[in-house]
């Protein structure tokens, strides 16, 4: 999760077709990447830390005190004396909390950074946390799960449910922002206690790209150095139980639409081989926004079901506000995702049972030659938009640090598609993706109809307000009545009010 | 006040001339070519390094602000989706598969004044895209069945879009505040006109046909692209692109004399909202009141303000509070919205707003405040001016309202000339509560 205060949007100029992994100079401690037209300076300081080290019963720690940073007092300003300074600037700094990662990053015109350097190290070395400050935040990230998950935004609440249903049990198992009870029991010394615990001069990396010069890295860097001592234990990969079949968790809700998520964890990482064949399969079955993607031709484009329909093999949160792949969100475990956005609650069985038809067909039968050859083509030119600005470009190559990439990564990506084989693809979807053992997320109202229908595995027809032509409503009947093996004992239906308590 | 009409048909009339346009002594830092096909088509070329890529916008200044005619709102937006939809030269499933060989990033978007069509894409295929998108604006095509299935996709678009309180919200609040203007509607359309699409084949052709000419359109390519070349090959292709666009007969918006109240249910759990949504001007740069008024938004109501210390940060009643003084075409709306932390407090808010405008009308404005103010926004812009993508998306608006990029350094220059006597005149003017319309939002217990 992440929280900007006035932050101008994120960074700057373009980046090369060809270039090389020395653009990125990176040392041990250190990512920097120099773009020296660009006017800005980007800032990124990621500490090894996130909401996978937030104690049991005080879950949304890590991003509230993070939070604190940002938005809150140091020991020299105020609050309002920071955002008094930073206006003129137009520059602004936040906090990107996930479940491994912590970056606070910032980015400023080099016109303005004698003034903006003091406020931006401030918030990092010498936070006041203030008692006031800290109700205010609390507060807005109690809201935000209480009021604005869970009844204002069905996509976001279906997707999270979803991930926090595979990852039930383990240290990823909770939203960043927290649970309502992990919220009201933190105080403002657990507050500082993490600060001290993970934000120490041996636990962050430091990252600055742009228009900078070299004085201003040493000076950032001696600066930091000046946080307290600490070498945290890192906390193992989480483990997500073993899926017995398929399992789903109802979430129930008064809505008009149901919003459906699932699938289940990979062990597939970037920078793997196996990675970018996945990534090629991906890509064709559900590139996200994209209407290239397969799901999306299937739902939205033939039957016009919904708004879109993708899949992920990497996290990808706030889906519905961005285009591009996130950076800073890298973790050890991923899962592969799909993700249909809300349909009438008339179409949710079929929609859901034609996203795993197609998956089982891809599983069963691979890529065709047609469609591996458009999409390496459509992914070999695509990813130069994945990070476009200077400030991006850096976020993906802390990424890499993250993965253990030694080289600029859109340029590796490139290169390994490029000599992708369907086979390699192929083998890569058989053995890291299935449809017997998943797991689903839905949002919907009448659950327990849904369910005994699931379970009854009741043909789903569809019956259309206007004309299809008959190829879409001959598959239809397949459709409508692909058998999937659900179980009551592996449907569970819960209130939306108790979800992240 | 010119009339609408009058500005649109001065904006055609310029055809063949070449200028060169910012670049110069102005904010915008890249030089900007204007062209002006014989058929009206405007075409604004601004080189800059983008490491390869390239924008391409394709700005048609329609939007639902266009949609004059009862039963048909929503058109704009569907049209956006329907755009996608092929020709005779390009169906559908080759304009996708070549797009895709591309590796393009191609979207689109609706506004009220404006329907954007914008690709990413490596700058080598540039032909490519232009002969892609000239086909499309000149030669859509589309069967009945494939359109009133694109309109099951917008209703879907709208029924997820309603899960937002917000959305709630503005549908309601436009509708109040105005009697008579399109601005009435959102840009997704009143429900039951979107639940209709599907019967409207027929009138979908003459929408297309109305707005989608070369005198309502703007080309605007930024990026790494030699200019001579890229407008030789945009001759080739849209040179024979018939002209015949049809005004929109917009009604006129009476004046507003006094305030209007409005409470929305919202069906679910949020925070109360409350905007208040005062009667802009249109937007015209020579107007320094209406400049001088944008400048308010932040002024009076941003995050430096008074009412957010005291609100926000001090005695935390609302979560957050902010205002849009936005640009238009027409007089729009100026609003500032809250998001109230407890509903008993909606009237209280209210009375902030009100006190922060008189306190403001009642003082002078520290000097430092504004010369603060236009700092900011000088480096909000530059700031923003990165990649090409960037560059023509912070345009494309601008260019919708005005026809050209020229704007861009007048408005900048009318910032720097703002007065603090302009702000008070502007806050006179704009922020009585005879011009407003006042909404309160709440939700479920």
């Amino acid at each position: 999760m992440t929280r900007t205060r006035f932050l101008p949007f994120p960074a700057i100029i373009a980046m090369g077709l060809l270039m090389s992994a020395c653009d990125v100079p990176s040392s041990e401690r250190t990512v920097l990447l120099p773009v020296t037209d660009d006017p800005t300076i980007s800032i990124r300081v990621w500490f090894k830390t996130g909401s996978q080290c937030d104690p049991p019963g005080k879950e949304g720690l890590a991003l509230l005190t993070a939070t604190m940073l940002t938005e809150g007092a140091t020991a020299t300003r105020g609050y309002e004396e920071i955002m008094e300074a930073l206006y003129p600037l137009a520059a602004g700094y936040g906090a990107s909390v996930d479940k491994e990662m912590t970056v606070i990053s910032g980015r400023v015109h080099r016109d303005n950074l004698e003034e903006y350097y003091p406020l931006f190290t401030d918030a990092i070395l010498h936070p006041a946390f203030r008692e006031d400050d800290f109700v205010r935040i609390k507060t807005d990230m109690r809201n935000g799960i209480e009021k604005s998950l869970r009844y204002a935004n069905d996509e976001e609440l279906g997707k999270a449910a979803f991930f926090d249903f595979v990852h039930a049990g383990t240290k990823y198992g909770h939203l960043d922002a927290g649970t309502i009870s992990g919220l009201d029991a933190i105080t403002l010394d657990d507050v500082r206690a993490f600060y001290t615990q993970w934000f120490t001069r041996d636990n962050f990396v430091l990252g600055l790209g742009g228009g900078y010069d070299n004085t201003i890295v040493r000076r950032l860097e001696n600066d930091l150095r000046t946080l307290v001592e600490g070498r945290p234990q890192q906390p193992d990969p989480p483990a997500p139980a073993p899926i017995d079949g398929l399992e789903m968790l109802i979430v129930e809700k008064d809505c008009d639409a149901t919003a459906i998520s699932f699938g289940f964890p990979i062990t597939v990482q970037r920078g793997d081989e196996d990675f970018f064949a996945l990534a090629l399969f991906n890509s064709w079955f559900g590139e996200h926004r994209n209407s290239s993607s397969h799901l999306y031709q299937v739902i939205r484009e033939a039957r016009g079901m919904n708004y879109g329909d993708y899949s992920y093999i990497e996290i990808f949160p706030n889906g519905g506000r961005r285009q591009m792949p996130p950076q800073n969100v890298a973790r050890r475990q991923q899962l592969f995702e799909v993700w249909i956005r809300p349909v009438q609650h008339a179409h949710r069985h079929f929609a859901l049972r034609a996203a795993m038809r197609e998956l089982q067909r891809v599983v069963e039968d691979g890529m065709t030659q047609e469609q591996f050859d458009l999409t390496k083509r459509f992914l070999h030119k695509y990813a130069l938009q994945y990070a476009t600005t200077t400030s991006e470009r850096l976020g993906m190559a802390m990424d890499s640090k993250f993965y253990g990439i030694d080289a600029d990564y859109i340029a590796l990506f490139r290169r390994k598609i490029a000599a992708l084989t369907r086979e390699q693809v192929n083998d890569a979807i058989r053995r890291h993706l299935q449809v017997a053992n998943v797991k689903f997320a839905v949002v919907t109202s009448g659950a327990e109809a849904f369910r005994d229908a699931l379970v009854a595995n009741t043909p789903s027809p569809v019956v259309y307000d206007t004309p299809k032509p008959d190829d879409v409503l001959e598959e239809d009947t397949h459709i409508s009545n692909h058998q999937l093996p659900f179980t009551t004992e592996k449907i569970r239906i819960v209130k939306v009010d108790e979800m992240f308590r | 006040m010119k009339p609408l009409m009058f500005v649109m048909f001065a904006i055609t009339m310029t055809g063949g001339t070449l200028r060169a346009a910012p670049g110069g002594d102005g904010v915008f830092p890249y030089a900007a070519e204007t062209h002006v096909l014989d058929n009206g088509l405007r075409v604004i070329l601004i080189p800059m390094s983008g490491g390869g890529l390239m924008s391409y916008y394709s700005v048609v200044r329609t939007g639902s602000r266009d949609e004059y005619e009862a039963g048909k709102t929503g058109f704009a937006h569907f049209f956006e989706h329907m755009m996608f939809r092929g020709t005779k030269n390009y169906p559908a499933a080759l304009y996708d598969r070549t797009v895709t060989g591309m590796g393009a990033d191609a979207n689109a978007y609706t506004t009220d004044d404006l329907t954007a069509y914008h690709l990413s894409f490596a700058a080598e295929d540039l032909e490519t895209v232009i002969k892609i998108e000239s086909d499309r604006f000149q030669y859509l095509e589309y069967a009945e069945v494939p359109f009133q299935t694109e309109a099951g996709a917008v209703y879907g678009e709208y029924r997820k879009n309603r899960t937002s309180p917000w959305e709630v919200l503005f549908e309601a609040l436009q509708a109040a505040a105005f009697t008579k203007h399109t601005y009435g509607h959102t840009t997704m359309g009143y429900e039951a006109d979107i639940k209709a699409m599907p019967t409207m084949y027929a009138y979908s052709k003459e929408f297309f046909n109305r707005y989608y000419r070369p005198e309502n359109v703007v080309l605007l390519l930024v990026g790494d692209f030699k200019t001579t070349a890229a407008l030789e090959l945009v001759r080739k292709y849209y040179g024979g692109w018939k002209t015949g666009y049809v005004p929109p007969r917009i009604p006129v918006e009476p004046p507003q004399t006094a305030e209007r109240r409005i409470t929305v249910r919202y069906d679910g759990r949020t925070l109360p909202l409350l905007a208040v949504a005062y009667k802009g001007p249109r937007f015209d740069v020579s107007d320094r009141t209406m400049v001088a008024g944008t400048l308010l938004e932040d002024l009076l109501f941003g995050e430096t303000s008074d009412i957010y210390k005291k609100l926000v940060l001090t005695e935390q009643k609302v979560q957050s509070i902010g205002a849009d003084f936005g640009f238009n075409r027409d007089p729009g709306l100026w609003t500032v919205y809250a998001v109230v932390k407890d509903a008993t407090d909606l009237s209280a808010v209210l009375g902030e707003i009100d006190r922060a405008v008189e306190t403001f009308l009642a003082g002078p404005l520290p000097a430092k405040k504004l010369e603060n103010q236009k700092k900011r926004l000088k480096y909000s812009f530059l700031m923003n001016l990165d990649t090409p993508d960037k560059v023509a998306g912070r345009l494309a608006r601008l260019v919708a309202i005005t026809g050209g990029v020229a704007v861009v350094d007048e408005l900048h220059a009318a910032y720097d000339a703002v007065t603090a006597e302009d702000l008070r005149r502007a806050a006179e003017t704009y922020l009585t509560p005879a011009r407003r319309t006042v909404a309160t939002l709440t939700g479920r217990d």
